[in-house]
């Protein structure tokens, strides 16, 4: 991993259109400014993870229509016929 | 410069369950115009990059009748998603307030009433611990057949699909 030392209000470039800029620091946590073209997805890494194994847990459930098909019955059996509501 | 989601769209109005006639036919006009072509998801979804073409159909259950689920799956290769419509699951979703201009034009769409969202739903063994991605909904553009799947940090990556259903 390239490590670097910057100093509040100095940047980086990743690329030719990636910079991210250090806004602040004030005790254990830093203020990043960053510019990227839109179809570069930014996201605090916790979050992309979180999603990315979401994804991988709903992708291909073995016996996913069967597990499907019971919870359609299930909320159809709880849903008063003929409510509105 | 960027600001993160959960900064950009301050005025998020808090998911609440509810069902009244409103949603059931707002529902009924999107899910009727989801893509029956094939659906281009160009950066695919998260985890899944190159995954870039596919299919949605809705889910038969084996005795024929209409289910609110749809099965999201990709067209070359072996990978597929059940999901399912928020209003299907009487869930107020306010996708609106997420969605920025820049998201619009990636997707070709003009104002966010154009998107269709739907919830990725993890089945799991009990039924009662299956859940939907709030956190990380697709979005899909009917016109361009185009969609993508958004990050929404405010939301929760798990939340339970039947006490909705």
């Amino acid at each position: 991993m390239l490590i670097l030392s910057r100093r509040p209000g100095e940047s980086l470039t990743i690329g030719d259109d990636i910079v991210i800029t250090v806004v602040a620091v004030s005790g254990n946590q830093i203020r990043l400014g960053i510019s990227a073209p839109r179809e570069v997805r930014v996201l605090r890494q916790e979050i992309y993870k979180a999603i990315q194994e979401e994804n991988q847990a709903a992708a291909n459930v073995l016996d996913s229509e069967r597990k499907l098909e019971d919870a359609f019955k299930r909320f159809r059996s709880e849903t008063p016929k003929g409510s509105s509501e | 410069m960027r600001l993160n989601g959960s900064e950009a769209k301050r005025q998020r109005v808090p998911v609440s369950s509810r069902s009244c006639a409103a949603d059931k036919k707002a529902d009924e006009l999107t899910v009727a115009d989801l893509p029956k072509k094939e659906i281009h998801f160009p950066a695919g979804l998260l985890g899944f990059p190159d995954c870039q073409r596919f299919k949605l159909e809705r889910f038969k259950p084996g005795d024929g009748s209409e289910s609110p689920f749809f099965v999201l799956s990709a067209v070359d290769q072996e990978l597929s998603f059940p999901v399912i419509h928020p209003a299907s699951i009487a869930l107020n979703y306010p996708l609106p307030v997420a969605v920025n201009r820049e998201l619009l034009s990636a997707l070709g769409a003009q104002s966010e009433q154009e998107l269709i969202p739907l919830l990725i739903v993890t089945v799991r063994d009990k039924l009662e611990e299956m859940t939907v991605n709030l956190q990380g909904p697709l979005v899909i553009n009917p016109a361009s057949s185009c969609g993508m799947q958004l990050v929404l940090d405010d939301f929760p990556l798990r939340h339970p699909l039947l006490i909705n259903l």
